[in-house]
């Protein structure tokens, strides 16, 4: 390909990426009441999780499978011995692969290794996790979250997600340092209450808006969701995503099936929170003595 | 007909890429991506070598010996490439490829130098008597007179008290010599009190048919006495002088049980004294520091205790735990705590009788970039400075390392000097390279610290030492053994050397794989610490473990784990195993193993048995193996592993909260727990905790390992 026709192509493509945001707005047009309605409801976390990690290493693949096994039984038997109903082990992806060999950003090559000398490394993400917390108080939970990171420190696990190299930001770990995941995926009815909040929020705006230009709300013409409760974008991936896009390597995703849940770091009480776009019509009102003396220079909102 | 050639042209590459990997894994001293090269014979040497073995394959007699005699004298004492992966002096090849030529061969070589050998024999007496015979032996052994010149050099070997080379010549007649008109009784009777003496178990019992069945009639004349073989080989056992690793299933000590809360006996927090009177942002400076994390390092002689935390030496009543002297006060490590971030706080050692203490470790309060670690003797009553090594000029550019070992009333340390310069100044080297070093080992008269020899063990082509940018040198620590007359260091460098203790000769090393020298552009680029991946593990590098006749190490930076026996010359066997695995002891069922975490091996098998993770891994610190449990401290107290199944039979938290860990010693009825912060004393229970079978091992013997 010569140098003029990629440009030519580079046009091609400019044109195009602007030219899509331009046949949006004109799809949006300004008819009626166009307005964000946000609705909130909150309670506490009804579950907690923490991550640990089993990972074992070796020249030989048979010893590292006896360590990582050795490994994993250690923990699950410690959680076991605890015969706590509430409390599971789940187990997150295996990985198999090769210890010591990340690529390196700053050496701009991967580390220097012996010819066909691999040591093979198996690592799980396991996840306790603890449900029904939201009817323990204060102190028993405290209690109970000391209990499991003891058991899992003194089984040898490691605790959180520090392993992986961030060459991001040249260390290890993502930055965080929270040991507990508190989880809120019980939230349907407070869902339903957040839409509901969301809705007359909306409606409340849009009349405003209405009384304002001399209007009357109409009936709802469209609806869209701009935030809906459990579907974020974690702060990691985000992190994830930047690292890949910089250096093109993948610093540990761990992909799992997608699931409806809100996370904090603390134990609070965590916000279900929805925002809605909603559109609404103008509707056809008794004329306004005041609206009439004041002509709108334009229409809409 | 290009189907053929195509299926030949894979053939070639095949063969082409096995080759290349057989040339990659071979082991050799020349190679020059090792770490450290013995010093190598010239290549004119190992060209002779080259054509003794073209012209003895076409069976040209004369050129093939004339070739090994044109190599000089002074390079026999420098090394080749053997077998199995030795590397050996030129004296020894040359004995053992004239040994292994074909009695057409050995008839011709002793036609061209059997007159020589007499000449030299004739003159074999007076002050040069040992050295002469020593080059009969390694040069003219297979003459007519080769047999004699060993036998007598045996003699002297052994009035010495160099039993182990006094055996190695006359087994070398009774195995090379059969045509020897010595007698065969009377050699192998000398050659069995040898091993006897030097410990040699299995080559003594090797001999002990032909004793007892061959010989047992015949009467032999030693020291002028006339004595029958039976009456001196009853009874002849193997002197256990030197110790053996494997944990014993005999008993002597109490298990380290601890019973379920117990508080320490006594403590001695110099933590506490180094972090007294901070303001909290130096509280926060010291924390962060390296030296914060440091460990002291201890040792046990004679109801004391005695340490070395960064180069401050002080000892401990181990009955009161009260402090009876100590070198300087703990306070002025907070002023360092900011300046000295290249100082290896591992890399301080002590070792004690019960007159002395010696103590080697760099002085924090030398800011100097090219700093060296002093060796001090002091009086263990007191703690005053008896010598030290800044004060000899002997030490001159000397940078020891390691632990020193004492054995036989000699003090052992490896060292590293530059080869060509003397002053202190040009042990400085940049940008990881070596400066042109060489790894020895010294040793020393432990009274006034004189030297009584060094020995080379190698050039070093790799220093990994960063002083211009903040790091600390992490690389793996020499270890020293002693072994029946010998002195075996690991250089955690490729290469197991074995020196003889009384003159301080380098018999043989042997090479096992290691990461190769990097290139400095990849290690270049450290700025304040902040790339340093360095394992955590880097340094941990143990001594060899003694077993039977077996030595069983493996090094810092291999992924194999060695046997060898090193009075055969044989390897073993080997097993490729992590690079972060470490040797805590044996007994005769497993080898015990730290590192990421820990483990057994089974002896017979070579299979890992069991693996158990402990918090903070077991990377580093003093474990005790016991036949009836293993301990270790970790952050989160004292964990008990069942050398069984390697289950957690119970953590004892103790008193050591907040340290990252550390080093477990049982002494004197006390488990000595050290960590960065303090010294804990705790007594003991009667019986293991939580084993079931409790009261019949908790007798069983202890054996600490390093």
């Amino acid at each position: 390909m010569t140098r003029s026709n990629l440009a030519v192509v580079t046009v091609s493509l400019l044109t195009l990426l602007v030219a899509g945001p331009a046949r949006a707005q004109v799809a949006d047009g300004l008819d009626g009441f166009t307005v964000t309605g946000k609705g909130t409801a909150s309670a506490l976390p009804n579950r907690l999780e923490i991550d640990l990690e089993v990972s074992a290493a070796s020249e030989l693949s048979a010893d590292a499978i006896v360590k990582y096994r050795d490994a994993k039984k250690r923990l699950e038997d410690a959680f076991a011995t605890l015969k706590l109903p509430n409390v599971a082990v789940e187990e997150r992806a295996l990985a198999v692969d090769q210890k010591g060999q990340a690529y390196s950003p700053y050496y701009m090559e991967m580390p220097a290794a012996n010819k066909g000398k691999v040591e093979v490394q198996l690592s799980r993400k396991l996840v306790v996790s603890c449900k029904d917390i939201g009817k323990l108080d204060e102190e028993s939970l405290l209690q109970l979250v000391a209990r499991l990171l003891d058991v899992a420190q003194d089984a040898g696990a490691k605790i959180g997600n520090a392993t992986e190299y961030n060459p991001y930001y040249g260390r290890y770990g993502n930055g965080s340092n929270a040991l507990v995941r508190f989880i809120l995926d019980d939230f349907d009815a407070l869902q339903e209450k957040a839409y509901e909040a969301a809705i007359v929020d909306a409606k409340a705006r849009a009349t405003r808006l209405a009384k304002l230009s001399g209007t009357a709300v109409g009936r709802v013409a469209g609806v869209r969701e701009l935030k809906v409760p459990g579907d974020n974008v974690s702060p990691q991936s985000l992190m994830q995503t930047i690292v890949a896009y910089e250096y093109g390597v993948n610093a540990g995703q761990d992909k799992e099936a997608p699931h409806k849940e809100i996370t904090s770091d603390k134990f609070q009480k965590i916000p279900v929170e929805v925002a809605l776009q909603v559109r609404f019509e103008v509707a056809a009102a008794a004329p306004n003595p005041k609206a009439t003396t004041t002509k709108p220079a334009g229409g809409g909102q | 007909m290009l189907r053929i050639a195509i299926v030949a042209v894979m053939f070639c590459a095949a063969a082409l890429s096995a080759r290349a990997d057989d040339e990659e894994k071979k082991i050799s001293n020349d190679r020059p991506d090792r770490p450290l090269h013995m010093p190598a014979a010239s290549s004119e040497t190992k060209e002779a070598f080259d054509d003794f073995d073209r012209f003895a394959r076409r069976g040209a007699w004369e050129r093939a010996t004339k070739a090994l005699y044109s190599i000089a004298e002074d390079q026999a004492g420098r090394f080749v490439d053997g077998k199995d992966g030795f590397i050996v002096p030129v004296a020894r090849k040359r004995r053992d490829v004239l040994s292994a030529l074909s009695p057409e061969g050995q008839a011709a070589y002793r036609l061209f130098y059997d007159s020589d050998a007499e000449k030299l024999l004739a003159e074999a007496n007076g002050p040069k008597e040992q050295e002469t015979l020593e080059r009969l032996y390694s040069s003219y052994f297979l003459t007519s007179v080769g047999d004699n010149a060993a036998d007598r050099l045996g003699d002297l070997y052994f009035e010495k008290g160099q039993a182990d080379r006094a055996a190695d010549c006359w087994l070398s007649i009774l195995r090379e010599r059969p045509d020897s008109e010595l007698s065969p009784a009377l050699l192998t009777v000398k050659a069995a009190l040898a091993l006897a003496r030097a410990g040699r178990g299995s080559e003594l019992e090797a001999l002990r048919p032909d004793l007892n069945d061959r010989f047992a009639g015949e009467t032999v004349t030693l020291g002028g006495r006339k004595t029958k073989v039976a009456d001196l080989i009853q009874g002849l056992k193997v002197v256990k002088e030197q110790a053996d690793d494997t944990i014993p299933r005999s008993a002597d000590t109490p298990a380290p049980a601890l019973p379920e809360s117990v508080g320490a006996a006594w403590q001695v927090r110099f933590g506490d004294s180094v972090t007294a009177g901070m303001t909290p942002e130096e509280r926060a400076q010291w924390d962060k520091s390296p030296l914060s994390n440091a460990v002291p390092a201890v040792t046990v002689q004679g109801g004391k205790l005695y340490a070395n935390y960064l180069g401050h030496v002080f000892a401990i009543d181990l009955t009161t735990g009260k402090m009876l002297w100590r070198s300087a006060s703990f306070h002025d490590l907070e002023k360092l705590a900011n300046q000295n971030q290249m100082i290896a706080t591992n890399h301080y050692a002590v070792l004690a009788d019960d007159a002395h203490v010696w103590t080697l470790g760099r002085d924090p309060k030398n800011q100097s970039y090219n700093a060296t670690s002093p060796l001090v003797c002091r009086r263990a009553e007191t703690g005053e400075v008896i010598w030290q090594s800044p004060d000899l000029t002997e030490y001159s550019g000397m940078e020891m390392m390691g632990t020193p070992i004492l054995a036989h009333g000699t003090l052992f340390l490896a060292g590293r000097k530059s080869a060509t310069e003397t002053s202190s100044s040009s042990n400085i080297s940049f940008y990881g390279s070596s400066g042109n070093q060489h790894q020895y080992v010294m040793a020393i008269r432990p009274r006034d610290g004189k030297i009584v020899w060094t020995a080379d063990v190698g050039a070093l082509r790799d220093g990994t030492r960063y002083y211009y940018y903040g790091q600390a040198d992490n690389s793996p620590q020499p270890r020293l053994i002693y072994r029946a007359g010998s002195i075996y260091i690991d250089t955690h460098n490729g290469i197991l050397a074995r020196i003889d203790a009384e003159s301080g000769a380098v018999d043989w090393g042997y090479g096992y794989p290691t990461d190769p020298v990097q290139n400095s552009m990849s290690r270049l680029i450290i700025i304040n610490g902040m790339l340093t991946q360095s394992s955590p593990s880097s340094s941990a590098g143990g001594a060899p473990l003694r077993s039977g006749d077996a030595l069983i190490f493996k090094g810092a930076k291999s992924d194999r784990l060695c046997a060898i026996d090193p009075d055969r010359m044989a390897l073993l066997w080997e097993r490729p195993i992590a690079k972060s695995a470490r040797l805590l002891g044996l007994d005769d069922e497993a080898i015990y193993l730290g590192g990421p975490e820990l483990g057994a091996l089974d002896r017979k098998t070579r299979a890992l048995r069991w693996s158990t993770p402990l918090p903070g891994g077991s990377d580093d610190g003093r474990v005790i193996a016991r036949a009836d449990g293993i301990w270790q401290l970790t952050p989160r107290g004292i964990f008990e592993v069942d050398p069984r199944t390697g289950a957690v039979r119970r953590i004892f938290r103790g008193d050591d909260d907040g340290s990252s860990g550390g080093d477990l010693i049982l002494a004197e009825g006390l488990l000595l727990a050290i960590t960065n912060r303090a010294i804990s004393a705790y007594p003991l229970g009667q019986a293991p905790g939580g084993n079931p079978d409790g009261a019949a091992v908790s007798g069983k013997t202890t054996k600490e390992i390093e």
